[in-house]
């Protein structure tokens, strides 16, 4: 039974956070612990690029497509799907600013754009068993797995019309390689894989740099202490990376090349395997 | 590889947009700079009841209907968020998920609010419902909604807390920066900032108007309003300033959506 406590105005049920105020930091650190919850430990999100893939049209989507199929087929793995949006995202925000929209106005536009690509994805692989997931619908996944169903789920964060004032400049920070690597930490999963155009990670941008190096393994607080300046993901998703408990491994795959995303999801070590150790 | 990205020309086209760098130019237009964006704390005044609650709603009607000031309303949760953030947090759920559970309460206030301001064109609305804000504004409305911002399960983990860092606080900030407003109002059973808790030392003294810095540069381990927002205010484009104000005291929620400095201004 809870009790209601009263006697200065309010009426209070008894908590251990009862009357406190939820900034002090004090208050705070009672309610942290050394882990977290893992509600899908052994699924694998599969996050599929918008300008590295679907701008390239049926050339780069259709082998990728078959090799979906195959990973249905031959692999005993639970994955959900994210796609990104590509040029259209990047031509919605360049009008966007031009017209000087506040950047939560930004951040509500561009969902749309990604999720073009999610149904182009679902039409090409819903004759295997796929479906599009509802926003926040994980509670579903269970019945999805259970019945053989490839979710493909939203990239874009909802933060929408509230996406905070950026660290600098006047983008959108939440993009979807965020949202992806979100929804893959809040639910405890395995891993993420990015297929992307590029055989993973190289210190600087290789399609404009030809000397640049692949990074083949790196943990989490490596790169972050020499962060390349063009990266292929959002800053952002390392930001909120380090300050996470839940995901352990990030792949970086060239979806190009067939047979790096079966590899990955095998747990093979191919393009770029980003670690987080354990706590220290 | 014969499949080419074909990419629309655009000033970012070439932009990976992960990070900053990007030149353009950026002339920000305001959505609807004259509404009020209003928080009802949750603990501090819905958990009073009657008492605290009507005499606010009385000044936000006539604030409305004598002075004509365009409010929208964004409740807190109190009470019943923190028995529900205790128990996720014993569970040990990821912040993300403790987020979303903490959506339900200020909506169960919001919708507490519409049924005693219906009869003043109180309105409960969803985040969804933002676009149609212009309508219910010319209709003389006054639009309520729960202040947790939409972020739920996408809600980042914070080092130190489980608890999620953007809550009703930043819900409402989010809502004034979006809207073009300069000024987000927090109406709660303080005259704003203090030198300590005066709930627990009766020494600590009132503090009429701080920059955010100033008040970050103090590092106080409780703050009366969500770190965040004293973070986000400083590089905001619109809403530059923070109204923390008593609402049990008479009057002070009249005159603080009539423009006057009650309470405490934290500035950006």
């Amino acid at each position: 039974m809870s009790d209601l406590v009263s006697g200065d105005g309010r009426t209070h049920i008894q908590s251990r956070l009862m009357r406190e105020s939820l900034q002090d930091r004090r208050v705070l650190s009672k309610t942290v612990s050394e882990r977290d919850l893992q509600i899908f430990p052994d699924v694998s999100l599969v996050s599929i690029g918008g300008q590295s893939i679907f701008d390239r049209g049926k050339d780069a989507i259709l082998p990728l497509v078959d090799e979906l199929v195959a990973i249905k087929r031959d692999l005993d793995e639970k994955i959900v799907i994210g796609v990104g949006g590509g040029t259209r995202v990047r031509h919605t925000i360049s009008i966007a600013v031009d017209l000087g929209l506040p950047v939560g106005g930004m951040a509500q536009l561009v969902g749309a754009m990604e999720e073009l690509n999610a149904i182009l994805l679902n039409t090409l692989l819903a004759p295997h068993g796929s479906m599009p997931m509802q926003r926040d619908h994980f509670w579903d996944l269970p019945l999805y797995f259970d019945a053989g169903i490839t979710p493909i789920a939203i990239s874009v964060p909802p933060y929408h019309f509230w996406e905070p004032p950026p660290d600098e400049g006047h983008l959108p920070m939440h993009g979807s390689d965020f949202g992806l690597f979100q929804l893959a930490e809040v639910l405890g999963m395995k891993q993420v894989i990015y297929v992307k155009d590029e055989d993973g990670l190289y210190d600087k941008d290789p399609k404009r740099h030809p000397d640049a190096k692949l990074i083949p393994r790196i943990t989490l607080p490596e790169l972050l202490a020499s962060f390349p300046e063009e990266n292929i993901l959002d800053q952002e998703l390392f930001h909120a990376w380090s300050s996470a408990t839940n995901l352990r491994r990030i792949v970086i795959v060239n979806g190009l090349v067939r047979g790096q995303l079966t590899a990955a999801l095998r747990g093979e070590d191919v393009g770029t395997v980003i670690t987080k150790p354990e706590a220290s | 590889m014969s499949a080419e990205r074909r990419t629309l020309e655009s000033t970012l086209s070439r932009s990976n947009l992960t990070g900053p760098g990007d030149k353009y130019e950026y002339r920000p237009t305001a959505v609807m700079p004259d509404v009020k964006v209003v928080k009802i704390g949750g603990q501090s005044i819905l958990d009073r009841g009657r008492a605290a609650l009507f005499p606010i709603l009385d000044e936000i009607v006539e604030a409305r209907r004598t002075y004509g000031v365009q409010v929208v309303l964004l409740t807190g949760g109190g009470t019943r968020a923190r028995h529900i953030y205790s128990i996720a947090s014993e569970l040990e759920v990821p912040t993300g998920v403790v987020a979303t559970l903490g959506k339900y309460i200020p909506m169960q206030n919001a919708r507490m609010l519409q049924m005693l301001l219906a009869k003043h064109g109180g309105l409960y609305i969803l985040p969804d419902d933002f676009e149609k804000l212009p309508l219910y504004m010319q209709m003389g409305c006054i639009p309520i909604m729960s202040g947790m911002p939409p972020f739920g399960y996408w809600e980042k983990r914070e080092e130190g807390s489980r608890i999620p860092p953007h809550r009703t606080d930043a819900g409402v900030f989010l809502s004034a920066e979006f809207l073009g407003s300069r000024r987000a109002i927090y109406i709660k059973d303080e005259d704003g900032l203090y030198t300590d808790d005066p709930k627990k030392n009766p020494a600590a003294t009132h503090i009429p108007r701080i920059t955010a810095k100033e008040l970050q540069d103090k590092g106080l381990p409780d703050l009366v309003v969500e770190r965040v927002v004293v973070e986000y205010v400083q590089r905001s484009q619109w809403c530059k300033e923070l109204q923390i104000l008593n609402g049990l005291v008479p009057g002070q929620v009249l005159a603080a959506l009539r423009g006057e400095d009650v309470g405490t201004i934290i500035t950006g």
